[in-house]
C-alpha cells in the first residue's frame, strides 16, 4: 500500500509538472502571435490629398500682348509693339501663399537699362493671372526690350520683345 | 538695334498691375539698387530732381537706417511722382 501511495503521488506530481510546462509553452506562443500582429498595424496607409492649399506657389506661364481681358489673360499676343502701345505681360501662377510678391522688371537694350519695376503682393489660393503693363505718352524708344518676372525675389523667367517705329 | 539706345528716355513711363488673386499690397513702383547708386541719383532718375531723395527715404524707412547707406540688391519703393 505504501508503494502504491508513493507511486500515485509521484505520478500526480509528474502530471502537474507536465501540465505547467504545456501552459508555459502556450503562453510563449501567444506572445509570439501578438508580436507578429504589431507590424500590420504600423503599415496602415496614410492618404495625402493634393489640394490648392498645399501646392507651392510657382509661375506656370509668361505671355506678352497689347491687352488683357477681365481674366487678366493676354489678348492680342505679340512680341512686337508700336512706340505708343501699352505693353502687357500676363503672369500665370499656381499654388497658394499668404503673401506672394510678384515683380516685373522691364529693361532696355543690350545694357539692360532699367525702364520700370513694379511689384504687387497677392494672396493666391490656386491658379491665378497677374498682369503688369507699361506705356509712355511720348512713345517708347524703338529697340529691344526684356521683361523679367520675379516671385519673392527670385527670377521666374524672362520674355524679350521689340518696339518698332 | 535702335540708334538712341545709348540715351533712351524713360522719364514718362507709366506702369500698373492687377491680378485675379486678392491683392494684399497694391502695386507699387520699385527700384532695385545697383552698385554706385545713391538716393539722390535714384530721385534724379525717377523724378528728374535729385533733391526729391527724401521722398524715397521716407517711403523706405523700414529698409534704410542711414540715407547715405543703401546697398546693391535692396528693393526700394518709389512713391508716385
Amino acid at each position: 500500500m505504501r508503494f502504491h501511495r508513493t507511486t500515485a503521488l509521484i505520478l500526480i506530481g509528474g502530471l502537474a509538472l507536465v501540465g505547467c510546462k504545456k501552459k508555459d509553452t502556450g503562453a510563449t506562443d501567444t506572445s509570439g502571435a501578438m508580436s507578429t500582429e504589431a507590424p500590420v498595424t504600423q503599415t496602415t496607409q496614410t492618404t495625402v490629398e493634393t489640394t490648392p492649399a498645399n501646392v507651392p506657389f510657382k509661375v506656370t506661364g509668361i505671355d506678352l500682348g497689347t491687352g488683357v481681358g477681365s481674366d487678366k489673360k493676354i489678348t492680342g499676343a505679340t512680341t512686337t509693339f508700336g512706340p505708343k502701345d501699352t505693353i502687357y505681360v500676363s503672369v500665370a501662377t499656381d499654388g497658394s501663399a499668404p503673401a506672394a510678391k510678384v515683380k516685373a522688371r522691364w529693361t532696355y537694350g543690350s545694357n539692360n537699362k532699367l525702364v520700370n519695376e513694379n511689384e504687387v503682393t497677392i494672396n493666391p489660393t490656386g491658379p491665378t493671372y497677374t498682369e503688369f503693363h507699361i506705356s509712355q505718352d511720348k512713345g517708347l524708344p524703338a529697340g529691344n526690350y526684356k521683361v523679367e518676372i520675379f516671385t519673392d525675389g527670385s527670377s521666374a523667367g524672362t520674355k524679350d520683345f521689340e518696339v518698332k517705329k | 538695334m535702335a540708334n538712341n539706345e545709348e540715351d533712351p528716355d524713360f522719364s514718362g513711363v507709366k506702369s500698373g498691375a492687377s491680378s485675379t488673386a486678392p491683392i494684399s499690397q497694391p502695386a507699387v513702383q520699385t527700384y532695385t539698387v545697383e552698385a554706385g547708386d545713391s538716393l539722390s541719383k535714384i530721385a534724379k532718375r525717377h523724378y528728374g530732381d535729385a533733391n526729391e531723395w527724401r521722398r524715397i527715404y521716407e517711403a523706405n524707412r523700414d529698409l534704410i537706417e542711414d540715407p547715405d547707406e543703401i546697398f546693391p540688391g535692396q528693393t526700394l519703393k518709389i512713391p508716385s511722382a
